[in-house]
């Protein structure tokens, strides 16, 4: 029996499903497979799969393919599309959206919202299979997508559960409780897969509870280690910065977004949240580390290896949470391994990824005027006359930050990193006035002249080199949607109004758009399959899938 | 969907309940570009807090809690020489006092704390409710509400910032005449003084391909295509690339105050402008 015989046969007892999916050429989805490890690299190199959250472990978003290119964009079509059926509003959030960054392995994709996992041919956008979860809580607010390991899909509840799913039927393998949702945790993450090891961050700002990031068994799913994102006692490094064990053990500092990885290295890169009580920060006066900051861990221990905080002591909910893109490039005649994060806080910062040193930290939104400066470090600094006041503090940073979680993308062809970014002003107000305050504490109001622009950033000097700010604003329509995607086709790919949008990623002009049913919400992505490079985005409740000619 | 509260925000000024994974990247929200409005929601549901308290009973609670507990939690039930019980792991599992009831009941002797037994099983599901309330105020910042009152700011140097920098357009005895009536609430007229904006549509004037135009209100406006509904009652679409929009900027002196004013300013302003009823 030909191992291709073989696959269909498994393929027959485990997934009637996938089997009728399968196409007349020979050209099936075949889960069976399963992902070979091989195909996690630091660059994305094949193309022939999207097999983590960012397609690779850099977070650079950038594609070699150039099969479409501004040579021939003019005929990139929807192929097909996947709309969700039979989940109707999602509690408290609405509709559902399509927040996860589908993978690509063995022609089938697989992606997400919460409490629901998709698999379908990446062919025709025919369903394989799907998985619904009844939770007991936890926000319904996002779901970044599974992992992969080998046969096994990785996914995570709202409510804390951790399931591994058979990535040819769907069924559930086993299941791990990994959050508790009624100390207000939730997790909304797309599992990290380094070696054996699956790394899980949570989420949770309501309740003052610990932040932490945890690796487990892929196989078995039990724990190999936590780390914390507090120091666990006074006394540990990193404690000088909170008063007391109090708030240190209510301190916050949530890893919901995946993190980057450098093989070589054998370092993992990840961003933490904002502190708690979130607004009101005279409970736990100092930096509050290791909140808000980039951490490098080494992935078989959880220990941490260096550390740059982005917004120390943050009153504003600005997570620094956002992709820590690695790139390497030569620097006077030396090659350079760097670290790349546009910050929730307005700073954009350029690191050197083995030592952590800082190299640029640059505004890229205003002023940024909740710093008052930038300490030897290159870490911002705080004015305490910008916290969260009873009548109000303004920032010209918008209410949500300068960005969020969609991703950025660099290109090395380029040398520009390109995020998503918000403008304008708010007014952080504090509630809770008490010596030690508990909860969110606090809010912020007001999108005073907020606006949203794609900015190119100059990797190495943090100076926006172009940017392209949308006409129109949300009520007629217009505005920048979803994470960005670079390819060697020369192309940007990003959502502008309720469109997939193509720019020139040298000067930002619009080059090409289709119309989608609701506006972007995840980052784009891209693949080659039987010879045809395609383009996936989610807007809303469905999936789109281009292609050159179309179907 | 974030933006959707932001926008309320500013007309309501209460606080903004931004999930923190949220992103914004536009100043209004709804959906599509196509009119879509989402559900209107409540931070309860939002945050997955479960079943509401029995505010009936918290309020029967709350004197046996202090008769009975607030000597050692804490007048609010934050700690005292006993432990905060709203951050209590035991507190936030308990649904409805079966966890919390049995330790009123037997106390913790190892921890200090006596057993309360003559409380009733009534009284002890009031107690617990007391708790679920005080977690309630504290983890559903739907709840939260804006200051009616300020602690800082000066009429008088309000007078003079506005003197120096708003009469060009406005009048404290013309246009302004009452404002404090209006915007009674300080957060709701710090809002109103730094962005007045009008949440509709915006006019403008289209200069078409063939170079005519046409003035009306504009239906949709992104960067590649244009609606307008003109005074006529016509609504033309054109892609966007081939006209011209002009769209009047009411804004411009509040956007060159912006970067302009420090928290002071703005709250003496606002001290000044609530005094004109």
């Amino acid at each position: 029996m030909t191992p291709t015989l073989l696959r269909i046969c498994v393929c027959v007892l485990l997934a009637p499903a996938a089997l009728m999916a399968q196409g007349a050429k020979g050209s099936a989805a075949d889960a069976s497979a399963g992902l070979d490890p091989k195909a996690l690299s630091l660059f994305h190199a094949t193309g022939d799969s999207w097999p983590t959250y960012n397609g690779d472990y850099s977070g650079r978003r950038f594609s070699e393919l150039k099969q479409i290119n501004a040579t021939n964009l003019n005929q990139l079509k929807n192929a097909w599309t996947y709309k969700i059926t039979g989940v109707g509003p999602q509690r408290g959030a609405g509709s559902p959206m399509i927040k996860s960054t589908p993978l690509m392995v063995n022609g089938v994709l697989y992606f997400t919202i919460p409490d629901h996992v998709f698999a379908v041919d990446a062919r025709s956008g025919k369903e394989l299979w799907r998985y619904d979860f009844v939770d007991k809580g936890g926000h319904l607010l996002g779901q970044r997508g599974v992992g992969m390991f080998g046969r096994w899909i990785y996914f995570l509840s709202p409510d804390g559960w951790f399931l591994s799913l058979d990535a040819t039927t769907g069924k559930e393998h086993w299941r791990k409780k990994i959050a508790d949702e009624k100390l207000q945790y939730f997790t909304t993450m797309a599992a990290f897969i380094v070696k054996n090891h699956v790394i899980l961050g949570v989420g949770g700002d309501a309740m003052d509870v610990r932040g932490y990031l945890e690796s487990r068994d892929p196989e078995t799913g039990e724990l190999q280690w936590r780390w914390w994102s507090e120091p666990l006692k006074m006394g540990d490094a990193g404690s000088e910065t909170w008063p007391n064990q109090g708030a240190l053990d209510h301190g916050g500092g949530m890893t919901w977004m995946p993190g980057t990885y450098d093989p070589e290295l054998n370092l993992m890169y990840w961003g933490t949240g904002n502190p708690n009580p979130v607004y009101a920060g005279q409970g736990r006066k100092g930096a509050n580390l290791f909140t808000n900051s980039v951490v490098a861990l080494n992935p078989d221990t959880g220990k941490l290896v260096w550390y740059f905080q982005a917004n120390p002591h943050d009153t504003h909910d600005w997570d620094d949470v956002e992709t820590p893109v690695l790139f390497d490039t030569v620097v006077d005649g030396k090659p350079r391994k760097l670290l790349a994060q546009a910050g929730r806080c307005g700073f954009y910062f350029l690191l050197d990824r083995v030592t952590g040193k800082n190299l640029v930290t640059k505004p890229f939104s205003k002023t940024a005027n909740w710093a008052k400066g930038i300490d030897a470090k290159g870490q911002p600094i705080p004015d305490t006359d910008k916290e969260p006041k009873v009548d109000g503090s303004m920032v010209d940073i918008p209410v949500n930050g300068a960005t969020n979680w969609p991703a950025p993308s660099y290109s090395p062809l380029t040398k520009l990193f390109y995020v998503n970014a918000s403008e304008g002003y708010g007014v952080a107000y504090l509630y809770d006035t008490a010596a030690e305050p508990q909860g969110f504490g606090g809010g912020g109001s007001g999108g005073f002249d907020t606006k949203s622009a794609l900015l190119a950033i100059d990797a190495m000097t943090g100076k926006v080199k172009w940017r392209h700010e949308p006409k129109g604003e949300g009520a007629e329509g217009g505005g920048m949607a979803g994470g960005v995607l670079t390819t060697a086709g020369n192309l940007l790919f990003t959502g502008d109004s309720n469109r997939l949008a193509a720019f020139s990623p040298a000067d930002g002009k619009i080059l090409w758009s289709q119309v989608l049913e609701s506006r972007v919400s995840n980052g784009p992505s891209t693949w080659m399959l039987d010879g045809k490079q395609y383009v996936i985005v989610g807007a809303g409740d469905s999936l789109y899938a281009m292609v050159l000619g179309g179907k | 969907m974030v933006c959707v509260v932001a926008a309320l925000v500013c007309l309501d000024a209460r606080p903004v309940i931004a999930g923190g994974q949220e992103p914004e990247l536009r100043p209004q929200a709804a959906g599509t570009g196509q009119g879509a409005a989402r559900p209107q929601r409540s931070t309860r549901d939002f945050l997955g807090l479960g079943a509401a308290p029995d505010e009936a009973a918290a309020k029967l609670g709350e004197p046996l809690f202090q008769a009975n507990c607030s000597a050692c939690h804490g007048a609010a039930a934050r700690g005292g020489t006993g432990p905060n019980l709203v951050r209590s792991v035991l507190v936030l599992h308990d649904e409805k006092g079966e966890e919390i009831g049995p330790v009123i009941k037997a106390g913790r002797p190892q921890g200090g704390m006596p057993a309360f037994t003559s409380l009733t099983d009534v009284q002890i599901y009031d107690i617990a409710e007391y708790l679920h309330l005080q977690v309630e105020l504290a983890a559903n910042r739907g709840l939260y509400k804006h200051s009616d009152t300020m602690t800082s700011g000066d009429v008088e140097k309000g007078k003079a910032f506005f003197a120096a920098n708003c009469v060009s357009c406005h009048s404290a005895t013309g246009d302004l005449a009452g404002v404090g009536k209006r915007f009674s609430q300080p957060s709701a007229m710090l809002a109103r003084i730094a962005w007045p904006s009008a949440r509709g549509p915006r006019q403008a004037t289209v200069t078409t391909p063939a170079g005519e135009m046409v003035k009306g209100t504009l239906v949709k406006y992104d960067d590649f295509e244009t609606t307008l509904k003109a005074g006529t009652g016509a609504v033309t679409s054109w892609p966007t690339a081939t006209i011209k929009v002009e769209i009047p900027d009411k804004l411009a002196g509040h956007r060159a105050l912006l970067p302009k004013y420090s928290d002071d300013d703005l709250h003496n302003l606002t001290r000044y402008l609530m005094t004109l009823q």
